[in-house]
């Protein structure tokens, strides 16, 4: 092994156990590791294949995110995006992707899902700096927990079922502002309008 | 450096990939060159992800795995090919090198449109590229519906203040504006509207095959 490829033993801490699979499936083509990432996040995407409304090509997707993961897998670099965020943009750009290859022909798509919808850590240019990002998923899963029912099922509905937040007060029977007024409550305890507000 | 940011809101439509092309296309091209925006986005994305692994799990079919193994061992070699290659933007695609060299459509005065509805096939909304010549005056206009904008050159300034470059901006029907443009280089901007704008000058009739 080269030294290159030797981390320092502190920034080894921080990473969870999936980007470190994801990692290894990406300089090594780790077999096992994939498997392990296949185990972990494949029934999560099947179901969100389903929550969506793909039930019928659920698992054409997650064969597709996990091709996907493979050859992009030396791509992924730990320091932009934990694996699960990473994988959660790819499975969300493969769903995109499916659905517009099902209504037209590529020649009616000048533009690529990827031109539209960015995977974190495939613009060269990002600096990389963010410790937040890597912190994020630990401080998003505490918040979650604290938030009321009733903000955490217009989330999902937003995130696992496609709904835009029209969608979601027809479905609810309840005014857009409310669910706007819930989505801005959660997503100020997730600290993303907060930082709205240092524009 | 930009001062006009998407809302959260939308934000985060865009990180659970539930917003149109046309949209999708307008937060890109300022997420691109705003970093604090990549942020949001970042965390937002992690949202999904946590909200993704927070649901129920379904089991996938026995032999799943094996026919991934066998998919991507018949690619072929150098799949790697995603690494490659500065890639083109997704306005370079949609609209090649030059966009001051377009077919533009010159309306009344210093307006300049170019409909690029068309290269969005299925979408429901209108996408508008206009062009407001240095210094110029368009006339006032409310929106019946919603239009989002974003500055692709120049900088235009209407009551609510200047916007530069890769600034965003939605406007409603409780927005009337009469933007002038501002800086030496004409200003260019790209539209999504939801539905039709409404005038509301004198004289502007004659402008409504541009301003919609």
């Amino acid at each position: 092994m080269s030294t290159l490829e030797q981390k320092p033993a502190s920034s080894e801490g921080r990473k969870d156990p999936w980007s470190q699979l994801l990692q290894k499936v990406g300089k090594n083509q780790d077999r096992a590791a994939y498997h392990a990432l296949f185990e972990h996040f494949g029934p999560q995407i099947k179901y969100y294949a389903m929550a969506n409304g793909m039930a019928s090509h659920a698992e054409e997707l997650v064969q597709e995110v996990f091709v996907s993961i493979w050859r992009r897998s030396c791509l992924y670099d730990w320091r932009k995006a934990a694996a699960s965020t990473w994988i959660f943009t790819i499975a969300r750009n493969q769903r995109i992707d499916m659905l517009r290859k099902m209504q037209r022909t590529s020649a009616e798509m000048p533009v690529e899902t990827e031109d539209l919808w960015q995977i974190p850590g495939d613009n060269e240019n990002e600096p990389v700096t963010s410790l937040h990002r890597l912190m994020s998923e630990r401080r998003i899963r505490e918040s979650l927990s604290h938030l009321p029912e009733e903000q955490i099922t217009v989330i999902a509905k937003v995130y696992m079922e496609n709904k835009s937040h029209q969608m979601v007060a027809n479905e609810l029977n309840i005014p857009l502002g409310t669910v706007k007024s819930r989505v801005r409550l959660a997503l100020n305890k997730l600290k993303v309008i907060l930082q709205d507000q240092n524009v | 450096m930009t001062r006009h940011h998407p809302d959260s809101l939308s934000l985060m439509e865009y990180s659970a990939g539930n917003l149109s092309e046309p949209h999708a296309l307008c937060i890109r091209l300022h997420l691109d060159e705003c970093p604090h925006c990549r942020s949001r986005v970042d965390t937002l994305d992690s949202l999904g992800a946590v909200m993704m692994e927070q649901q129920p799990k379904v089991s996938v079919s026995e032999g799943m795995f094996d026919s991934i193994l066998s998919m991507i061992d018949s690619e072929p070699a150098g799949a790697a090919k995603v690494a490659t290659a500065p890639r083109m933007s997704a306005l370079q695609k949609l609209l090649g090198d030059d966009i001051n060299k377009l077919p533009w459509k010159r309306q009344l005065g210093d307006v300049s449109v170019l409909d690029i509805t068309d290269r969005f096939p299925g979408q429901s909304e209108q996408v508008v590229l206009q062009k407001l010549a240095a210094g110029g005056k368009a006339p006032a206009h409310t929106h019946r519906g919603e239009e989002t904008t974003i500055v692709l050159q120049g900088a235009f300034a209407d009551q609510k203040g200047v916007f530069n470059q890769w600034d965003f901006v939605v406007l409603n029907d409780q927005d009337e504006h009469k933007p002038v443009a501002v800086g030496c280089e004409d200003c260019i901007t790209l539209s999504v509207l939801s539905a039709p704008v409404k005038l509301t000058g004198t004289f502007t009739r004659m402008l409504n095959p541009f301003i919609r």
